[in-house]
């Protein structure tokens, strides 16, 4: 679509020089969430079953339902030590008398003590090992976010394409940057066909509010037959023509990837909530990034609808261009 | 540098619509919601005032232009910035004493287009529970977005019931549309149900 020398050039890093890595929402990066409960050591290893029955009856563990009963301590040797713990209840449900009397009913069961233990399931790997360090945790493993974590979500012929994609939204970039604009570029793509269907770079110097994912989402608009601007006269703004798709296209970006060399603002991120967008993937980060720095608008609970975001795609060429925009403004 | 920043925030400290002047243009942004609701069509209502006068007003324009940003807040900027142009007025300036009236709280984009246009009041009847941008879900008018233009002041509440009502009186009668027999009903249909979805976040949950 865009000139061969300028291609070569974009392409100029290979797809091994970039990792992408997934902008998980907040609840699923956030740090282990800790809450104070009663354990107790069993001093007689065979009271074991018995002991936790009892304590599965009078204190059921709501809501802790991810947390093991029980634990192995791994010091074992340790002077004193008993090696296995039971947890009682959490603090604040702890009634004044912890254990009612039952005559033989607590036999093999040392004295309490408190300990913290994860408030809630892990929901990703890292929180799972730093839950565990706290206390035996269960975990109901995301296979795909761990390896999305690992950086190894995308087969090579699949990178070869994203790197194809951003190249494109950075050569955009570049156009925009020679025309005095803000240098970002973007391209939205049916990721089903592997094609472009509007490449865009930002405008603000024509209109304040025209950032390069505005100017792709109304490119998209006009190869459905809408549209509210015409870019005719920016050769890097274009749109696959209808007549070019053999079938009608989705509602607004339902299903569609958005590439874009820099982490979208506030109100380009909430565009693409409005518009249904299927996954987006940036190049840099930036200061009031809405993907990730800022907010998370992509998994913003009580939003209608969410979708996966990549950071990291040709991370080297993207931040040399954004280096370059905030060397020109100082 | 210093007297330049210092007069901006007295000027912006100043600045703000008195009670009368809310009251006679949310006066006005509800007869265009109404009017909105009596051709079938969202009911919001949206204007910009720029010294007492209105420089732009704006309808939801989704549907025609298949462009699900075009809220009613961005086609009224857009009208500002086409006033701005016309009467060659500096914009930056132009809108630091503009005050965006409208029924419904501006969404989580709208907030955003707002700051960055450095619009410094928003006047709105009701929360906006879906998608709204100054509080309901987040609060972009005043977050600390020191690259996204100015934070804004609202003002909240004025008429909010009728606001409401009006939105949940169209969506009553978006409904029932099982009279209608013909071949365009089909087409119709798949417009509607996005239509529905767009609205459904305009109703107060
Ligand atoms: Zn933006
Ligand atoms: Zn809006």
């Amino acid at each position: 679509m865009e000139p061969r020398s300028k291609r070569r050039k974009a392409s100029a890093a290979d797809p091994d020089s970039w990792i992408a890595y997934p902008v998980l929402s907040a609840e699923q990066s956030q740090d282990v969430e800790l809450v104070d409960a009663f354990a107790a050591p069993i001093v007689d290893r065979k009271e074991t079953s018995r002991l936790v029955r009892e304590l599965n009856v009078l204190y059921p563990l709501n809501g802790l339902q991810h947390v093991k009963r029980v634990r192995a301590r791994k010091d074992e040797g340790g002077a004193g030590a008993h090696p296995l713990e039971v947890l009682v209840c959490r603090v604040s449900d702890a009634p004044s008398t912890l254990l009612p009397p039952g005559g033989a009913k607590w036999v093999g069961l040392g004295e309490p003590f408190v300990v913290q233990v994860p408030a809630r399931p892990p929901l990703t790997r890292p929180q799972f090992e730093a839950a565990s360090r706290r206390w035996p945790t269960s975990f109901h493993e995301d296979k795909r976010v761990t390896v999305a974590l690992r950086g190894e979500l995308f087969s090579s012929r699949q990178k070869a394409a994203m790197h194809r994609f951003m190249a494109s939204a950075l050569t955009a970039a570049e156009a925009a940057r020679q025309l005095g604009m803000e240098a970002v570029g973007a391209v939205v793509v049916d990721p089903e066909k592997e094609r472009i269907v509007a490449v865009g770079h930002d405008c603000r110097g024509e209109h304040p509010l025209h950032h390069a994912v505005m100017v792709c989402i109304d490119l998209v608009a006009r190869s459905q037959g809408g549209g509210s601007y015409c870019f005719d006269r920016f050769p890097n703004c274009r749109f696959a023509s209808p007549n070019d798709l053999s079938a009608p296209g989705p509602y607004i970006c339902t299903g569609y990837d958005l590439y874009v060399t820099r982490e979208p603002c506030v109100m380009c991120a909430m565009a693409l909530v409005h518009s249904r967008i299927g996954r987006v993937f940036y190049g840099a980060a930036s200061a009031d990034g809405a993907l990730g720095t800022k907010f998370k608008i992509h998994s913003q609970k009580d939003l209608n609808h969410r979708f996966e975001v990549f950071r990291g795609v040709l991370s080297g060429p993207c931040e040399v261009l954004d280096g370059f925009r905030k060397e020109i403004k100082e | 540098m210093g007297t330049e920043e210092g007069r901006k925030t007295d000027l912006l400290e100043s600045f703000c619509p008195n009670d009368e002047e809310i009251e006679k243009w949310m006066c006005c942004a509800f007869e265009m919601a109404r009017d909105a609701l009596e051709n079938g069509e969202v009911p919001v209502g949206c204007l910009m005032v720029y010294e007492d006068e209105v420089v732009g007003r704006g309808r939801n324009e989704v549907n025609e232009t298949k462009n699900a940003t075009r809220h009613a807040e961005m086609v009224a900027l857009d009208q500002v910035l086409d006033w701005c142009r016309h009467n060659n007025l500096d914009v930056r300036h132009t809108c630091e004493q503009t005050v965006l009236y409208v029924t419904v709280e501006p969404c989580i984009m709208c907030a955003a287009a707002l700051r960055l246009l450095n619009i410094p009041v928003v006047a709105y009847g009701c929360r906006n529970e879906r998608f709204g941008g100054c509080g309901s879900v987040l609060d972009i008018s005043s977050a600390d977005l020191p690259h996204t233009g100015t934070a804004f002041k609202c003002v909240s509440g004025h008429r909010a019931e009728e606001a409401v009502e009006m939105l949940k009186t169209f969506y009553k009668q978006e409904n029932p549309n099982g009279k209608k027999n013909n071949r365009f009903l089909l087409f119709r249909h798949v417009w509607q149900f996005f239509f529905h979805l767009f609205v459904l976040f305009y109703e107060n949950g």
